[in-house]
């Protein structure tokens, strides 16, 4: 059986799945690609887009999502943050 | 109250320095940790770092103290002098006892990874109470830091067993020589080798913890 993500591991799957189509990603697209539920995917976007890691660009076509500075930094730092909140015993 | 006698002659200046150094140590960790908590928006790292913040906080009013201490030592200072230390020392230690309990309760909090703040009001009120309530304030406050260590160090060699990684068992390691030195602190209020033990010890355990933090940075 796979351990359970943690937070910073969703957290790093949403942005790297947003990274990877930057400016031209979908929330269905998101959604499908980051395995979690409908509740539970919108808790996370609405976090992300209020903490600033993500900027929601609404179009005629629909809603697309993008990585603001903040975001490009979490994904470049994830591993350091990892390292610190495992060795110091901080992971929810 | 606080007896500065039971530092040995030889140790005063010393110990403001190693006070200094668990400080800037203590600071960095708190502000790294909030940095982290900036990126992930992770409530666990904000707790560790307002406790460590705190932890800084009260070495610095005590590198200060002692500093003070060990300067009217050397001096010598008349009556009127004497008094306004003493009021100036009694405050100090106050600040440094409630702020040091705070970050301990705040860092214990963070172990419970519960969510509610009133536990927390709960706790940390039902803690200082005991401390300041009490007459003996000096043996509370090592006794309260042990107990609360003793605990905080469980929860870090649980999650060392459960990670396996070198740098958790470091962790753990740094708040056992931390609970060790408080442990040392409650003999020291009669002895002084006790109390310059208790300095090695934290040394040790900040030490610890610098080389942890150091490694984290180092792979950035």
């Amino acid at each position: 059986m796979s351990k359970k993500r943690d937070r910073l591991q969703i957290i790093y799957d949403i942005l790297s799945v947003i990274k990877e189509k930057n400016g031209k990603i979908k929330p269905t697209n998101i959604l499908y690609r980051s395995n979690l539920s409908n509740q539970m995917f919108q808790e996370y976007m609405d976090e992300l887009i209020q903490k600033g890691f993500i900027l929601e660009n609404k179009a005629k076509s629909g809603k697309t999502y993008s990585l603001t500075q903040k975001g490009f930094d979490y994904l470049s730092r994830y591993q350091m943050i990892v390292d610190f909140t495992s060795s110091f015993g901080l992971s929810e | 109250m606080m007896n500065y006698a039971i530092v040995p002659y030889w140790f005063a200046g010393y110990n403001v320095l190693f006070e200094l150094m668990f400080f800037v140590i203590a600071l960095l960790v708190g502000v790294y940790a909030l940095r982290i908590y900036q990126l992930s928006g992770q409530k666990q790292s904000k707790l560790f770092g307002i406790s460590f913040l705190l932890i800084s906080a009260a070495y610095f009013i005590q590198s200060i103290l002692n500093f003070a201490a060990s300067y009217s030592m050397a001096e010598g200072c008349n009556m009127h002098s004497m008094a306004a230390m003493h009021s100036l020392s009694s405050a100090g230690i106050y600040a440094h006892m409630v702020l040091f309990i705070t970050g301990l309760v705040t860092l214990a909090y963070m172990t419970l990874k519960i969510k509610d703040i009133r536990a927390y009001g709960l706790f940390l009120a039902a803690i200082l109470a005991v401390l300041l309530l009490n007459s003996s304030k000096l043996y509370f406050f090592y006794a309260l830091s042990s107990i609360l260590l003793i605990y905080i160090s469980f929860y870090y060699l649980r999650n060392y067993l459960k990670s396996r990684k070198m740098s958790a068992l470091i962790v753990f390691m740094a708040f056992l020589f931390l609970l060790f030195g408080k442990i040392h602190f409650i003999f020291s209020v009669d002895h002084g080798t006790f109390y310059v033990a208790g300095h090695l010890l934290e040394f040790t355990a900040y030490a610890l913890i610098s080389v942890n933090l150091i490694d984290v940075v180092k792979k950035k």
